[in-house]
């Protein structure tokens, strides 16, 4: 039977949402902070939704967005004043919310019709200052500057009381998708979004109609970045204006490169690198540096990651999941590979 | 009423200054453009660069005069500009050479990532304590008809001006830049009349690094304090830039000027007698870009491009 993923192997998938589900009861054992790691963790989930829209956008459409930021930031905003000031239940948020911010999405997809590369980024960019200037505005529902405090959210008569449980709330968001970001991209949806990449006149002179998809595309990210938006309010319990600048859209940016932009592995892999290296390894690695030198503590890690960056784009362009998969094909072919095509 | 016509005029050669630093930035961003196609997120970071490069350079010499005079200040300058065409030469081979046929996207995150790297060298390098710039010419002010305006500003416009005109002279009027405008309509073409494109590429570069270095030179007295914050600056050199029309030179310093005014007008008058004005007096320049987007991408100047499939 010829499926949609016939190429692919699924068998490690069941395995791996097995491990997922898993790993918080094994680091349990493992360590006594566990409950920092599962933290960083959710954090991590809740950017991967996010980076798989972005991905959806930036990588398959190839439209630019320096904001996503922004969008996460209506969608926190928007799940906190629903949630606590509306009195619509934490679920029903879930719905409203990412609807809301897909149509926000969809106002800045007007632009994007006549907007092409460099331009869409700094339209994007300027809409993430429009938007942050707008909530502090906004100030009798969202608290101006001095930010929200988000209740904690129930579950279908679960509360969600801390990260442990989060975890499994926002994994299984995660999961899903994931699964869905992958039946889009094969589906009829996805090709013409590639089809757009690729070019533009082409995909019109075939019959696909640019300005819909176009916004069929910023309107499917502004969901993935709504729900992202409304996980992000009731995880952080604490949401103010200065969560979402715009070194956060570059953030965001800068996993789906490092992953790989084009593949929904790939803005994974990078999101759980990106993020595991800003909390984990950075810090252990300016530990053993500080015995030699005066380090500044935020500035060094800002200045790794602009470091790996620079250095994937130029020697790297197809990101960690473009290595995996030439790592792949080098070990599938390997007493016979020839050297050059590995370079 | 005449107050107000005052008020507005003031904050106008004020607008027009902060509107020349802009022109500036948007000057660096447009010989970059033009020449290489290359879309230099980090303009805003070179000027940074140039206001602590200078800094150190004036407390150095000071040091070393045993005061501050006016020769302190222009040994400083041309130290920064010396230590200008050098990083100029250094960012071509980082950013210009390893990714001159790459896709429009790696590009711009190539220099966003350089803009990453150099605000936090600064910082790391400059260390946590926020630095006062310091004037050449203090807190002087020339009064004209009701008018205050403060010297700094009037020798920022006469710098800009004399910048413009040189970098004018220079591309009509020169044989080199006569080959920058040839590498930019066609790089292939002026290959092939003997034009040394890596060359011409490598000399765009430090242009636009001795420009954003002496816009940072002359922005840092107009702040409070010196700090990498300043950066954000270059972003808003986006919209004057876009304004103009990207990749025109007059239009880059027209949008500029344009924008400079609209910004300090509206955080001054307007903002004092619309309330409503004060709420988005800050992200102006952006609904400006936003709206020129819409209406005239080319700006005011540019040519619409046709594409040829």
């Amino acid at each position: 039977m010829k499926g949609r993923y016939q190429d692919e192997n699924l068998k490690w998938i069941p395995i791996l949402i097995i491990a997922i589900y898993l790993f918080p009861f094994l680091i349990k054992n493992a360590t006594f902070s566990y409950k920092y790691y599962l933290y960083i963790l959710n954090m991590a989930g809740i950017y991967i939704i996010l980076t798989v829209g972005l991905d959806l956008l930036s990588g398959f459409t190839g439209l630019m967005s320096l904001g996503h930021a922004a969008f996460l930031a209506i969608g926190a905003y928007t799940s906190a004043i629903l949630v606590d000031q509306v009195g619509l239940p934490f679920e029903l948020s879930l719905i409203i919310t990412p609807l809301i911010v897909g149509i926000f999405g969809f106002l800045i997809g007007f632009p994007a019709l006549r907007i092409k590369g460099m331009y869409l980024g700094l339209t994007t960019m300027g809409f993430g200052f429009i938007v942050k200037r707008l909530i502090i505005a906004l100030r009798e529902w969202t608290g101006g500057s001095a930010g929200l405090q988000v209740s904690k959210a129930s579950f279908f008569g679960i509360s969600i009381k801390n990260d442990w449980d989060n975890y499994f709330l926002i994994y299984t968001f995660v999961i899903l998708a994931v699964i869905i970001a992958r039946r889009i991209v094969q589906s009829k949806l996805g090709r013409a979004f590639m089809a757009i990449r690729d070019s533009e006149q082409a995909a019109q002179a075939s019959g696909i109609h640019l300005a819909k998809y176009k916004m069929i595309a910023f309107f499917i990210s502004g969901m993935f970045a709504g729900f992202a938006g409304v996980l992000f309010a009731h995880t952080s319990h604490f949401i103010s204006t200065d969560h979402f600048d715009i070194s956060l859209s570059i953030f965001f940016i800068v996993m789906v490169l490092v992953g790989g932009i084009g593949s929904i592995y790939g803005a994974v892999l990078g999101t759980l690198f990106i993020v595991l290296m800003e909390n984990m390894f950075i810090p252990l690695f300016k530990d053993g540096l500080s015995q030699y030198m005066h380090i500044e503590a935020g500035e060094f890690q800002v200045f790794i990651f602009g470091l790996i960056m620079l250095l994937f784009i130029i020697f790297q362009p197809q990101g960690l999941y473009g290595m995996w998969l030439k790592m792949r094909i080098y070990w599938k072919l390997f007493p016979f590979n020839p050297r050059k095509r590995f370079t | 009423m005449s107050e107000l016509l005052t008020g507005l005029l003031q904050e106008s050669i004020s607008g027009i200054a902060l509107g020349c630093i802009y022109a500036l930035i948007a000057l660096g961003f447009t010989l970059i453009y033009k020449a290489t196609e290359v879309v230099n997120f980090a303009q805003g970071e070179i000027m940074m660069v140039g206001a602590y490069v200078n800094f150190f350079f004036v407390t150095q010499f000071s040091g070393m005069a045993g005061g501050l005079n006016g020769w302190v200040f222009l040994a400083a300058l041309f130290c920064s500009i010396i230590f200008a065409v050098f990083f100029g030469i250094i960012l071509d081979y980082i950013i210009n050479r390893p990714l001159k046929d790459e896709p429009v996207f790696s590009i711009i995150m190539a220099t966003i990532s350089l803009a990453i790297i150099l605000r936090s060298l600064t910082a790391m390098i400059a260390g946590p304590i926020s630095l006062v710039p310091i004037s050449p010419f203090g807190d002087s002010t020339i009064q004209a008809g009701g008018i205050v305006i403060s010297v700094l500003d009037l020798a920022i416009i006469i710098s800009a001006i004399i910048l413009m005109g040189l970098f004018f002279f220079f591309f009509n009027n020169t044989r080199w830049g006569i080959a920058m405008k040839a590498t930019s309509e066609d790089s292939e073409a002026a290959q092939l009349m003997g034009i040394p494109v890596k060359q011409v590429y490598r000399m765009v570069w430090v242009f636009a690094a001795i420009v954003g270095i002496i816009s940072g030179v002359l922005l840092a007295p107009r702040m409070a304090l010196l700090d990498t914050t300043m950066s954000y600056l270059g972003l808003k050199a986006f919209p004057a830039a876009i304004l103009g029309g990207f990749g025109s030179i007059p239009g880059a310093v027209v949008g500029g000027v344009i924008l400079g005014i609209i910004e300090t007008v509206s955080m001054g008058t307007l903002s004092f007698h619309f309330a409503w004005i004060k709420e988005i007096n800050d992200i102006i320049v952006w609904i400006v870009l936003i709206a020129v987007l819409m209406i005239r991408p080319d700006g005011l100047f540019g040519i619409a491009k046709v594409k040829r499939v």
